[in-house]
């Protein structure tokens, strides 16, 4: 029977405050698709290995349940890989990047060939496949890697964004051949800027740390942008971490290059008109609080910083990640932000085509005109 | 010999000439005796006959030069825009003209259909009825006879009003499916093929396809928002409404220009629907396009490079939308691509007849500018492109029924899926 989860872990690694709460409320009555086999609980498990993404993840997790599945019609089994996608979706806070997985194995697993002799037969080799990518797929941060190593020259300053394991990997390819160094965000509200510094500066590469507002100070001093991505959308644009936007407006006004790095099943057939057309924004992101009815006096209502500072400070280090102790307990009466006003803060933005110069993937370098013609080509055939 | 002197030495020797070609071109219409008159204004043209010009040895400059003017009423129009569509009157056809396609040219002329769409399927369901009353004749055979049946058919329609990308692209298509026909077939089967293969044409590439855009580009309409729309295209209806019905709340300004204020007609229709919609007339778009959270544009037809050919006044709104940063969205089924590439609105395009719209609805006085000028008025040209070129820089993206591409991508779609005609 569907045994619904009641305690699933923080989804920690890229879960915003808002939306795991809301996770949490969905848990109760939403059933999970194939009976014994909990495709979140798998899903998690795999996402534990450090060097797995999360589109990865996710094909990983839906070829581990074809397997367990019973299906005995490829329309049953595409129903439920479609269930297991609508779950995972739900239950996790930030799906963007876990969609273009999702898609990508179940269009794969669609315009399969069906040339097997029994469809049991056709089900293993789909989940020897499945297999086979999520393999390869672990090689092409290297050939991204590779790739951007001829547009770095040597003695490059270059900046980077919060934490992306393939700048990272390129970064430090590029630093056993050439000079360079690197300025890294701290990438608030999560702060992975400091995972980055950390390992770029064990790996003795001369890095440095700057605040999300000193992009725009550092930028004249550097010879391009290098961001990772969550997902690849349709336009050429780019969906990333909150603060890539503005570091590529600020890198188009400095006429600096700005170069994203994303591995193939990052694209994503999704097409954002603007930051509020992604799907993670919801009417709470940055919204004013509802005004008060005039005649009550209820003005005081209204969250205003100074009176409850205090309070909100010492019950935000009890809740929140170890991430975000370090920035808040320095003293009570530091002007920081609640975890409730993070909470109504957008995860991830959407940068516009027209300012990234170019693409870096394991399909080749590609403009953002060629990353939304490579989509289209992949989805259309 | 000024300059001015020898343009209009070499103007007049033209007009002779063509004079002496046409003979019969009617020396006195009232703009020519107006004309006449008017010589008084230096360098200034007659558009009226070249005849009366040659007569009273007037000037005529090239820059105003008339179009040939035997009818002013119908073939006005300045020399550089000639070679515009205009309408032209509907002669004589050699071979038999069916009374469907008759009715339907009329339909065209009188501007009483409409859009791309509309007009590619008339235009298909006229053809179906005419391929089913064709007979081949003996020692011929209906894959190679009856598209020099349809020809004619089809030469009626376009001087009745310029062909349409769509139906060009559609009529391809059926020229291939007929000479792709079975010559063993009977004949019957084979016409109640060729008419099954017009419907799946319509169904698929049209009807569906709308379906299609219809769900993607609702998804991009949320609650609160303002949509901004030009004129009236059909998608952009079926999309308003779809998105209506399935409940959400936004609200739409529907901008609309002269001549043809096709926008009265979608204003009617939203409102008819309890759709709170705001209606008013291109130049005071500037003051409200802040309010707009996304515009929502039709298209005639779809240029390789992306750009959009649409009605006159699409390119205006497009451009301000960009300048403002609201995201353009433009509705266009793939069917009605084209594989040449649009630079502007001026290679291309067509002119509506003068008569037909330049009256103002309300024009009350006598002296009006437009009321006075077609007969009368000899040094007023009036030009009613209808359709414009929107680059596509200034567009955000398309809404097709293979999914919401941006406009620069626009020619893989086709390779993409595997087609080598649109």
């Amino acid at each position: 029977m569907a045994v619904p989860l009641v305690s699933v872990p923080e989804f920690g690694l890229r879960s915003t405050h808002s939306q795991a709460i809301s996770v949490s409320a969905t848990i109760e009555e939403e059933p999970s698709a194939s009976q014994e086999f909990n495709v979140f609980q798998v899903y998690q498990r795999i996402l534990e290995n450090e060097e797995i993404a999360t589109p990865l993840a996710a094909i990983l997790a839906l070829t581990e349940l074809l397997d367990h599945s019973r299906a005995g019609t490829m329309f049953e089994l595409v129903k439920e890989l479609n269930g297991g996608a609508e779950v995972l979706k739900t239950r996790t806070s930030n799906s963007i990047s876990l969609n273009a997985g999702c898609e990508l194995f179940i269009a794969f697993v669609t315009l399969f060939p069906h040339e097997s002799d029994s469809f049991s037969e056709l089900k293993t080799e789909l989940v020897k496949q499945g297999q086979q990518y999520a393999k390869e797929a672990l090689t092409y941060r290297h050939k991204i890697a590779e790739l951007a190593l001829g547009f770095i020259k040597d003695d490059s300053v270059i900046l980077t964004h919060s934490y992306s394991r393939v700048v990272i990997q390129a970064l430090l390819l590029a630093h056993k051949q050439k000079r360079i160094s690197v300025y890294v965000t701290e990438a608030r509200p999560r702060g992975f800027g400091v995972k980055t510094y950390e390992i770029l500066t064990a790996a003795g590469i001369p890095c440095a740390m700057v605040l999300d507002s000193a992009v725009a100070y550092v930028m004249d001093t550097v010879d391009f942008v290098l961001v990772g991505s969550e997902a690849v959308v349709e336009s050429g644009g780019l969906i990333n971490a909150v603060g890539s936007n503005q570091m590529a407006i600020i890198a188009k006004a400095a006429n600096k290059p700005f170069y994203a790095l994303a591995e193939s099943y990052k694209f994503h057939r999704l097409f954002p008109l603007s930051q509020y057309d992604l799907p993670t924004h919801h009417p709470d992101i940055l919204s004013f609080p509802k005004p008060a009815h005039r005649s009550s006096p209820a003005l005081t209502a209204r969250p205003s910083v100074h009176p409850s500072i205090a309070g909100h400070v010492s019950t935000a280090t009890e809740e929140l990640p170890t991430w975000k102790s370090g920035l808040l307990v320095k003293s009570p009466f530091q002007m920081s932000m609640t975890p409730e006003q993070i909470s109504r803060n957008p995860s991830v933005d959407y940068t516009r085509p027209d300012l990234i110069s170019l693409v870096f993937s394991d399909v080749g370098i590609l403009t953002p005109e060629g990353v939304s013609q490579y989509l289209v080509g992949m989805f259309a055939g | 010999m000024t300059k001015a002197e020898r343009r209009e030495l070499q103007e007049r020797q033209r007009a002779e000439k063509a004079s002496g070609k046409t003979g019969s071109a009617a020396p006195s219409t009232p703009a020519a005796k107006k004309g006449r008159r008017g010589s008084l204004a230096e360098g200034l043209s007659t558009p009226g006959s070249a005849q009366k010009g040659k007569e009273t040895k007037e000037g005529v400059s090239g820059a105003v030069g008339g179009g040939g003017g035997e009818d002013a009423g119908k073939a006005r129009g300045l020399r550089i825009f000639s070679h515009f569509g205009l309408p032209k009157p509907i002669t004589s056809h050699k071979g038999e003209i069916h009374p469907a396609i008759v009715r339907l040219g009329l339909q065209f002329s009188e501007f009483k259909i409409t859009g791309a769409n509309a007009r590619c399927i008339a235009t298909l369901t006229a053809f179906k009825s005419v391929i089913q009353d064709y007979v081949t004749p003996p020692n011929n055979t209906l894959s190679r006879h009856l598209m020099t049946h349809l020809s004619p058919q089809i030469s009626y329609l376009v001087a009745a009003r310029p062909m349409s990308v769509t139906m060009g692209n559609a009529i391809r298509q059926l020229k291939l499916e007929i000479s792709g026909t079975d010559i063993d077939l009977p004949e019957q089967d084979a016409k109640d093929a060729l008419c099954d293969k017009i419907d799946n044409y319509i169904r698929d590439r049209i009807i569906i396809a709308d379906q299609v855009i219809q769900d993607t580009a609702g998804k991009k309409i949320k609650d609160g928002d303002v949509i901004l729309t030009y004129a009236r295209s059909s998608v952009v209806e079926k999309v308003l409404l779809q998105a209506h019905s399935d409940g959400k709340k936004f609200s739409v300004i529907v901008v609309d220009s002269r001549p043809m204020l096709e926008g009265k007609n979608l204003l009617h229709t939203l409102s008819s629907h309890s759709i709170p919609t705001t209606y008013l007339l291109l130049p005071s778009l500037p003051s409200i396009i802040t309010e707009a959270t996304t515009i929502l544009l039709g298209a005639h037809s779809l240029h390789s490079n992306g750009a959009v050919y649409s009605r006159a006044g699409t390119a205006m709104v497009a451009m301000l939308g960009k300048e403002y940063r609201v995201p353009v969205v433009v509705c266009c089924e793939t069917y009605k691509f084209s594989e040449s590439v649009g630079v502007d609105g001026f290679s291309k395009n067509e002119l509506a007849p003068i008569n037909k719209f330049s009256t103002p609805p309300h024009s009350k006085s006598p002296q009006s500018l437009l009321s006075a000028s077609t007969n009368e008025n000899p040094y007023l040209e009036i030009l009613n492109p209808l359709y414009d070129l929107t680059p596509p820089t200034s567009i955000t993206a398309v809404v097709t029924e293979v999914g919401v591409i941006p406009p620069n991508s626009i020619s893989s779609i086709p390779l993409a899926l595997g087609r080598n005609m649109i």
